[in-house]
């Protein structure tokens, strides 16, 4: 599986250690990007930048190979970040991307279930990605009606049949903020990626927002494009 | 692979050809990719946004003064020469679409003399349109400012029009927020005022509603200034080339350039026919073209009473304001196309990297255009800056025509003008046509301008070559 890892790369930006350990068990794509105003064409920001920023490209990419999987590296010129993610991780087939965010060695992932996501697409993600490392998962649902806890004991059987060490979780109330409450302990969050909603529009993509409020990065699981085009 | 062909300039600096290919939603180059993020409401936004504001806001009081009720011809004849071109225009940049516009297939198409002096002239075009928009703003803004209880005179037109254009210049270099979805609303805002304006002044018009008016004669000022003023309203159609100057960055181009270019012009052409139409006969044409450049002011009072006088002051600020802004935005891309081609130092297209901004392409625009809006000279300004676009528009068609006759192999549009030749060749002459029709003072200054662009040429860039190098 590839996971796709956008870095604004001209700003400095840089992947921590936790994250790129993380990924060692996947294909890297690193992104690097270029956000521009609208005043600035694109092609004039890749006359300037274009060589520096494939530099620093490659260095990254090196450290993600270091770590254990394939990676390659793109460079966009772009004034829609949120765009480019989505053509080039469909471009390269990425199961997930990823939100940068501080950790260390990461010991325990959270893992939310709630709303529209394709659980089955995260639970795959997630077992591919702890694959035979010591690494901790906790489910988290919100609501306690029947459908939901079934939800939960389905993906807690399936994630240990895989060998994963699993712990599951429920929150009530508002999902994000349940989200928010349950994040100490863990050092990463892997979540599904929601249809684009009126909410996403006002407030920014909810990885983002779960990023910035969990410090931690995040890898969100890509919609599947079939279903998605289809 | 293209240094050797593509010649140097007199610094030693030689044209920065990329090659790319283009797909519906980025442009591939070698190391990285060019995001389009413009679909067609963005291009028709940046088309309408662009020409709306002088055609309809500042235009009615001149145009009716000088042709009288005839005026509404006179716009006619404007967007029929707009359509001649923008027809080739499309063609073109679906076959190279590339940011540059004119600039690009003139270059590319004719060569680097007519390449050297289309892409200056655009700049220098560009700068007069633009101060040719502040003033108008300054003079909205001051019948704002009296009709909000605070009357300061006509001596404020000025001041007010440089302190937009400094403002939106410094915005412009300083702000990375993305303004075009706001362009997108003000472009909206625009039409509903326009349309509800339009609806009533019809009914006025044919007397279903109000006091019939008498009819006057239609051209008492003879036929001959029907053309001299469709020369002088040219202005209001120098948006759609526009468009091509973002063509990298448009979504699915094929689709959404010939779309864009065209029907912003058509657009424009039949909201600016009928507001001439409905002014004229709702407020007859002396009292119009005593009203200068906010007649439109005081036709929204008479057919809406005070609501109306506030939708028009509202709708020309924020259209006077739209074409400066998008025309600020179109110079300082026309001045980076020429640069990337050495035809200027490449220093003119520097990016400082904590805005992501075109610093020095912008202040090249914003200086002359603070110099050229303190003149003050309106009908100067609008004559000059259709000048150097028509003979970007003359020398576009022109491309065309050579380039379908040699067809070269990488020429390959997906969207060809229907009635060729008999369309670029109309469109050629017309718009040289037109310039002809231009006050004296006009055409001495647009002369001068070009061949001092020619001069650069000679001195700068004679041994650039950039015909057939993409």
């Amino acid at each position: 599986m590839r996971v796709l890892v956008p870095l604004a790369i001209l700003e400095g930006e840089s992947v921590s250690p936790g994250l790129i350990d993380l990924l060692g068990t996947m294909d890297v794509t690193v992104l690097g990007y270029q956000r521009l105003p609208e005043q600035t064409p694109p092609d004039q920001a890749r006359a300037q930048f274009e060589e520096r920023a494939t530099s620093a490209l490659e260095d990254v990419a090196e450290e993600f190979r270091a770590a254990g999987g394939a990676a390659d590296h793109r460079l966009v010129f772009t004034p829609d970040r949120r765009q480019s993610i989505e053509r080039v991780g469909a471009d390269v087939g990425a199961t997930a991307y990823a939100v940068n965010g501080a950790t260390g060695t990461v010991e325990r992932l959270l893992v939310p279930l709630s709303g529209d996501v394709a659980v089955d697409r995260i639970l795959e993600f997630v077992a591919a990605l702890v694959g035979d490392r010591d690494i901790g998962v906790t489910l988290l649902v919100v609501g306690d009606d029947t459908a939901t806890s079934e939800r939960l004991e389905d993906a807690a059987a399936q994630l240990e049949a895989a060998g994963v060490d699993v712990a599951t979780e429920r929150g009530t109330g508002n999902p994000f903020d349940a989200l928010v409450e349950s994040v100490p302990g863990h050092d990463a969050i892997v979540m599904g990626q929601r249809a684009p909603s009126l909410a996403s529009l006002v407030w920014g993509e909810e990885a983002d927002r779960v990023a910035a409020a969990s410090v931690g990065p995040v890898l969100v699981v890509r919609r599947d494009d079939e279903a998605d085009t289809g | 692979m293209a240094t050797e062909e593509a010649g140097q300039n007199i610094r030693g600096e030689t044209p920065d050809v990329e090659p790319t290919v283009e797909t519906d939603e980025a442009t591939i180059t070698d190391d990285a990719e060019l995001e389009r993020t413009i679909g067609l409401t963005g291009g028709l936004a940046i088309g309408i946004g662009t020409m709306i504001g002088a055609g309809i806001f500042v235009f009615p009081g001149l145009a009716a003064g000088a042709a009288g009720p005839a005026a509404a011809g006179s716009f006619a004849i404007g967007g029929v020469v707009a359509l001649l071109v923008a027809l080739p225009a499309a063609e073109l940049a679906t076959a190279m679409p590339k940011s540059g516009g004119g600039y690009y297939f003139i270059s590319r198409g004719l060569g680097t003399l007519p390449g050297t002096v289309v892409g200056l002239s655009l700049w220098f075009g560009l700068v007069f349109a633009t101060a040719f928009y502040l003033v108008g703003f300054g003079f909205y803004a001051v019948d704002a400012l009296s009709l909000a209880g605070v009357p300061v005179g006509r001596g404020l037109v000025i001041p007010l029009a440089l302190l937009l254009g400094a403002g939106f210049t410094a915005l412009n270099v300083t702000g990375t927020e993305n303004a075009a979805k706001l362009q997108n609303g003000v472009v909206a805002l625009l039409l509903s005022i326009l349309v509800v304006f339009l609806g009533f002044g019809v009914l006025d018009a044919l007397g279903i509603v109000g006091e019939p008016t008498a009819p006057t004669a239609l051209a008492p000022r003879g036929y001959f200034p029907i053309l001299t003023t469709a020369a002088l309203v040219f202005t209001s159609y120098l948006g759609f080339a526009q468009v091509a100057t973002v063509a990298g960055e448009m979504k699915r181009p094929a689709r959404t350039l010939p779309l864009a270019m065209i029907g912003s012009v058509l657009v424009v052409t039949v909201l600016y026919v009928a507001t001439i139409f409905v002014a004229t006969s709702a407020f007859g044409w002396e009292r119009l073209a005593r009203e200068g450049e906010t007649a439109m002011v005081a036709v929204g009072r008479d057919l809406l009473g005070q609501a109306g006088a506030l939708a028009i002051l509202v709708g020309g600020l924020l259209a006077t304001m739209s074409s400066a802004n998008a025309s600020i935005l179109s110079t300082s891309r026309s001045i980076y196309a020429v640069s990337k081609d050495a035809i200027l130092p490449a220093w003119a297209s520097r990016i400082n990297l904590q805005y992501g901004t075109p610093h020095v392409a912008l202040g090249l625009a914003g200086g002359p255009i603070l110099l050229l809006t303190a003149t003050g000279r309106v009908q100067v300004l609008a004559e000059v800056a259709s000048f150097l676009h028509l003979v970007m528009y003359g020398l576009l068609c022109v491309a065309l025509l050579a380039l379908r006759r040699d067809e070269p192999e990488w020429y390959d549009p997906d969207f060809r003008t229907p009635g060729y030749p008999a369309v670029p060749i109309l469109g050629a002459l017309a718009s040289f046509a037109l310039i002809g029709f231009m006050a004296r003072l006009s055409k001495v200054v647009g002369l001068a301008i070009m061949l001092a662009t020619a001069g650069w040429y000679y001195y700068y860039a004679r041994d650039v070559r950039l015909r057939g190098v993409l």
